[in-house]
């Protein structure tokens, strides 16, 4: 695999409905309720269900795994959850883009910065991978 | 009580064995929308973001110790990371320790860092996944 800085990887678009968090709650087993109840999330100050931080962080990594193919390439991973996503239940749910370039390649090693946008806001930080891609 | 810069360092014994199934990890890639075929086939591979199906359940110590005065429902998660030293296999069995890394206290919160080491019942090292969390308590409770 020939691998240089700078390199965009295919971005990715996915819409949660809440059928999807449901499945990832039992997938978790992150039943935190909110994620699937509207009265749970109104009582926090939610602005509505949010989805798993680690549903937006798992799926965000399908930039990289996608891309590199084997997901055992994948060495070390990082994202801070800085703005929730909001799926509200209207039939649509909530559509969020990946998108993933690669910032450094050392050793063998490519760093990959990763970026997740709902509704135009960024709701992950600092989102960071390192793969193997020698 | 509560928990403090004086409890850096602590370490709450291995949860009980967990069995990685096909079953789970099909469900976990289906949950993720994931096609990967590592995920499927004679000898499948976990999802790397599986880790967290096993670390979390180590989270459940810091909730169970009364010195802490921690709760589930007053946890918001800040920041997740993870470093694999090989990926989840089917079959692994797979114990999680929680060790309290940080702990950064400020009026009526905290940001705690916590390690959860993952290691197979024979003792080898597969995932280290480390969490802040940032707890709240109630304004009354303030000292």
């Amino acid at each position: 695999m020939i691998v240089t800085e700078g390199l965009e990887l295919p971005s990715l678009t996915v819409t949660f409905t809440r059928t999807d968090l449901v499945r990832y709650a039992g997938a978790s087993t992150d039943f935190n309720p909110i994620h699937h109840s509207d009265h749970a999330a109104a009582a926090l100050g939610l602005p509505d269900v949010i989805a798993h931080g680690m549903l937006t962080m798992g799926t965000a990594l399908r930039v990289v795994t996608d891309w590199c193919g084997d997901p055992a390439r994948v060495l070390t991973y990082y994202v801070r959850f800085t703005k929730p996503v909001a799926v509200p239940d209207d039939g649509i749910g909530a559509a969020v883009t990946f998108t993933g370039v690669v910032t450094a390649v050392v050793e063998g090693v490519a760093t990959v910065s990763i970026d997740a946008v709902c509704a135009d806001v960024k709701v992950l930080g600092s989102a960071t991978a390192e793969v193997r891609v020698d | 009580m509560r928990i403090s810069e004086a409890n850096v360092g602590q370490t709450y014994p291995p949860t009980p064995p967990y069995e990685v199934s096909r079953a789970k990890i099909t469900e976990f890639a289906a949950a993720l929308g994931d096609s990967n075929p590592a995920y499927a086939g004679p000898t499948p591979i976990a999802p790397p973001t599986f880790a967290v199906v096993l670390s979390s359940e180590a989270w459940g110590a810091l909730f169970a110790d009364p010195a802490l005065d921690m709760h589930l429902r007053r946890t918001v998660h800040v920041d997740q990371r993870f470093v694999w030293d090989r990926p989840l296999r089917l079959g692994d069995a797979i114990v999680a320790q929680l060790t309290i890394e940080k702990v950064r206290a400020r009026g009526n919160s905290a940001f705690v860092t916590i390690a959860v080491v993952l290691t197979t019942t024979e003792g080898e090292r597969v995932c280290t996944a480390s969490s802040t969390l940032l707890h709240t308590w109630p304004e009354e409770n303030v000292a």
